[in-house]
């Protein structure tokens, strides 16, 4: 016996509830990651070097993607946040064309969480784009310091702070490398020649400072700059701040699932059983209906 | 009656026939419902919290994104996340005599971390907040639920809004937690924003992952 349309139909409507299970459960999306970046700045440390316009293009990029005009002697540009991969800088004279051929360029290849400067220094008889990979990270509680000597004027220059002899002799156009001390707030001076000078500066647990010696209007000049600062003492481990109230309870016993699943199935095979039984008297009837083929 | 007896009746079933198939019909139903309760209901039960309220974005003078030289920034006072209803004053947060992160005193107010940066100077500041208390939601309960891009507002001392947008949300394992990442230096004015999340250990009763907003500072 076939089964027939409304049979069929039944039977679709009862499996349904089936189909249903199929729906996937939707998974809360957190954010994805963000694209890997470093960061750049860029510093115009040669005293007798006039203003200038700086380019930082992506490599191949003849559009910049940056540019900063007249940076004149001494400054530093707060650092520019990048995505990693290669990248050029040009300078070029304050004012002149975009298209003209940079007076100076240097390439920089930024890597994912690192920082770097890139700084022209020297004379102008001398100037070089010299690139910095700039430390980001300090040792637990302590802070690190490093020197830029940009002063032509006194060409070699000592430096002192709180009575920790940080460089004895630092040459015109050299930058030294960072030094680790133990934090506090005390004087910085800067000797060179007759001259000298002195700043109060705080030196705080967890952070990186470069300090630069200029030639300011009144003689030698410092700029403190703040590099990077992170937590001067890094708490341990993760955060305790959760007491539990929202969190998920157990799941419920399955039992009444189970034995709704139990008793659907006995049912349906009952059925299942009367309908197989029925095909019996339908065929023993004879001639009306279907003959066996054994018979013929 | 209709001769040719190779077709089996086609007039329909009996009704017999037609309760036998309506039989097997509600056991198919039955055992699929079931079957869909049983897999529904392996689900945890969520406790529910009360609806979100989404907050205006809080007024007032807006600070500049801090040069390196720049003079100290004054002390935080108070937090407001608009897109997941959060306003709270900043109670400070010091370390416990094991050395790890101090929590606020109750869960209804978040916590700026004294030995990190002031938030809108240069580096990485830290605030935490609980996800709940033993009975509700706490001041960050729904702190996961923040998105690259939204804005985070910290009031300072001297009345200026540092404005942050958020760039990551991430959860570690507490006891795999990436101490560098979340208090190492950083060269930008940046906000770290902390509270628990992930399986709660019933034996234990703590949560066993932390999770971390990070947002840069904007002007």
């Amino acid at each position: 016996m076939r089964f027939t349309r409304f049979a069929r139909r039944i039977i679709l409507l009862a499996a349904l509830p089936l189909l249903l299970l199929a729906i996937p459960a939707v998974s809360a999306a957190t954010a994805s990651a963000a694209t890997a970046t470093g960061w750049i700045r860029l510093a115009h440390l040669s005293p007798n070097t006039p203003a200038v316009d700086v380019y930082l293009y992506s490599f191949g990029d003849s559009s910049a993607q940056i540019v900063l005009h007249h940076v004149a002697y001494g400054t530093v540009s707060p650092y520019e946040q990048v995505p990693t991969g290669d990248y050029t800088v040009a300078m070029r004279a304050a004012g002149a064309a975009a298209t003209s051929a940079p007076v100076l360029s240097a390439s920089v290849d930024v890597v994912a969480g690192h920082a770097y400067t890139v700084a022209g220094l020297g004379p102008e008889s001398g100037l070089r784009l010299q690139v910095l990979d700039d430390q980001l990270s300090t040792p637990s509680g302590q802070a690190l310091v490093r020197i830029i000597q940009a002063s032509l004027k006194q060409s070699v220059v000592s430096v002192n702070w709180g009575g920790h002899m940080l460089q004895s002799s630092l040459k015109f156009g050299a930058v030294s490398s960072y030094q680790t001390v133990s934090p506090g707030t005390a004087t910085l001076t800067v000797s060179g020649g007759g001259d000298q000078a002195t700043a109060s500066v705080p030196l705080a647990a967890g952070t990186v400072h470069t300090l630069v010696v200029l030639d300011g209007p009144n003689g030698l000049q410092i700029d403190d700059l703040l590099d990077a600062a992170g937590s001067g003492t890094d708490p341990a481990g993760g955060a305790a701040t959760g007491f539990g109230g929202m969190a998920p309870r157990s799941p419920s016993s399955p039992l009444p699932w189970l034995t709704a699943i139990g008793a659907g199935l006995l049912l349906a095979a009952a059925g299942g059983l009367r309908l197989r039984s029925r095909r019996v008297p339908a065929q023993a009837a004879g001639g009306k209906h279907r003959v066996p083929a054994d018979r013929s | 009656m209709r001769g040719g007896g190779r077709h089996a009746r086609r007039r329909g079933l009996s009704a017999g026939g037609r309760a036998a198939v309506l039989l097997v019909a509600a056991g198919l139903v039955a055992a699929g419902a079931g079957a869909a309760g049983l897999a529904l209901t392996r689900h945890p039960d969520v406790p529910r919290a009360a609806a979100l309220v989404v907050l205006p974005a809080p007024t007032g003078p807006i600070a500049a994104v801090p040069a390196q030289a720049a003079a100290q920034v004054a002390e935080p006072v108070s937090l407001v996340i608009p897109s997941i209803g959060v306003t709270s004053a900043l109670v400070h947060l010091g370390l416990t005599s094991s050395g790890a992160l101090q929590v606020p005193p109750t869960t209804s107010v978040a916590g700026w971390y004294t030995g990190s940066p002031r938030p809108g100077s240069i580096g990485s500041a830290v605030i935490a907040g609980h996800i709940d208390s033993v009975t509700g939601p706490g001041i960050f309960f729904r702190l996961s639920r923040l998105r690259r891009g939204d804005r985070v507002y910290v009031k300072r001392a001297d009345g200026t809004l540092a404005v942050f947008e958020v760039t990551e949300v991430q959860m570690y394992a507490k006891d795999a937690f990436p101490t560098a990442a979340v208090y190492g230096a950083v060269p930008d004015p940046e906000l770290r924003l902390i509270t628990c999340g992930g399986t709660f250990d019933y034996t234990t009763r703590s949560y066993l992952s932390n999770t971390v907003v990070y947002a840069k500072e904007i002007s």
